[in-house]
């Protein structure tokens, strides 16, 4: 018996497909939107260094970005506002808490911001993965 | 593609290899998922879109390939996957079938439109599988247009490869009954 399907190829395109392909401003966008992806995707490796500059003492965004600069952590580097940004995301998260002496805002480690700082020291690929979601949340 | 199977299984991938990767995909499948898309969309645009956004997910979610299949199912995969998900969502079910509604209403220049479409040899093949239910229509596209083999379409569809050839048999009833129809 024939195949009724043996001609599908050549028919479809002739007629629905015919001038139909993926342009390349389509293809510009997708490289687009992956570019801005990478710019604004912070590392684990940053917030857990962020977690870690206040782990022992509550310190304030001045001392941590300053912290961070001697663990040569460059992502704030020229664009020190992000950093604030993502501190204020750690506190919404729950992981970092604050409060207010003499007009500055002090950052000091939560339980759960500890809890993700022993679970990542304690299986860093592991904790990488569960974090993502997080980061992502992050770069929105 | 072996080349490509490896570069996508390093941990650690370099952003730019990520970047690479992406590419090489979109110049070697752009326009077989693009037309994969608009088999369940139907719409152009619409199809274009999601074929934008499908790449996009594969950038995001190249960490999570990993060699049980090869990257060309793993991407066919998304692809069917992220339009099914179109298909329940709000969007398409509220606002993309209501606008169907209005293509109902008979207009004049659309219909002769549509004779002329109807009465072109060729069409009548693809328009009788474009009209197949959607689990008929998807595996006789991808294993007659794609040329996926059995296994293959099992693995992006997670369905059972007796249950794809049952479909196929079906679609090709479906399609003879369709046929005589017309005649």
């Amino acid at each position: 018996m024939n195949d009724p399907f043996k001609n599908l190829k050549s028919s479809m395109e002739k007629s629905i497909f015919k001038d139909f392909s993926f342009s390349n401003e389509r293809k510009n966008a997708v490289r687009e939107a992956i570019r801005t992806n990478q710019q604004s995707q912070y590392h684990t490796e940053t917030i857990i260094a962020i977690l870690e500059s206040v782990q022992h003492e509550s310190k304030d965004g001045y001392n941590i970005s300053v912290q961070l600069f001697q663990k040569n952590e460059r992502a704030f580097q020229k664009n020190e506002g992000q950093l604030y940004t993502l501190l204020h995301l750690l506190e919404n998260k729950e992981m970092l808490t604050s409060n207010w002496i003499n007009n500055k805002k002090y950052y000091s480690l939560n339980s759960k911001g500890k809890k993700y700082l022993a679970t990542y020291k304690q299986d860093s690929t592991k904790q990488g993965l569960s974090l993502n979601p997080f980061i992502r949340e992050a770069t929105l | 593609m072996k080349e490509l199977n490896q570069l996508a299984v390093t941990d650690e991938m370099m952003l730019d290899e990520r970047d690479q990767i992406i590419d090489q995909l979109m110049r070697e499948y752009s326009d077989d998922i693009l037309h994969l898309v608009y088999t369940y969309v139907k719409n152009r645009t619409i199809a274009e879109d999601l074929a934008q956004e499908i790449f996009i997910k594969c950038y995001e979610k190249l960490n999570q390939f990993n060699r049980q299949s090869t990257i060309k199912t793993w991407l066919y995969r998304i692809a069917s996957n992220h339009c099914k998900d179109y298909l329940r969502s709000w969007h398409y079910r509220k606002i993309t079938l209501s606008n169907k509604v209005f293509d109902h209403i008979p207009s004049k220049s659309k219909q002769v439109e549509e004779e002329v479409i109807k009465h072109s040899e060729e069409n009548n093949l693809t328009n009788a599988v474009m009209n197949l239910p959607l689990k008929y229509r998807e595996v006789v596209f991808l294993h007659y247009y794609e040329e996926l083999s059995l296994k293959e379409i099992s693995k992006i569809t997670s369905v059972n490869i007796n249950t794809l050839k049952t479909r196929l048999k079906r679609a090709k009833e479906l399609l003879k009954d369709k046929m005589i129809e017309e005649v």
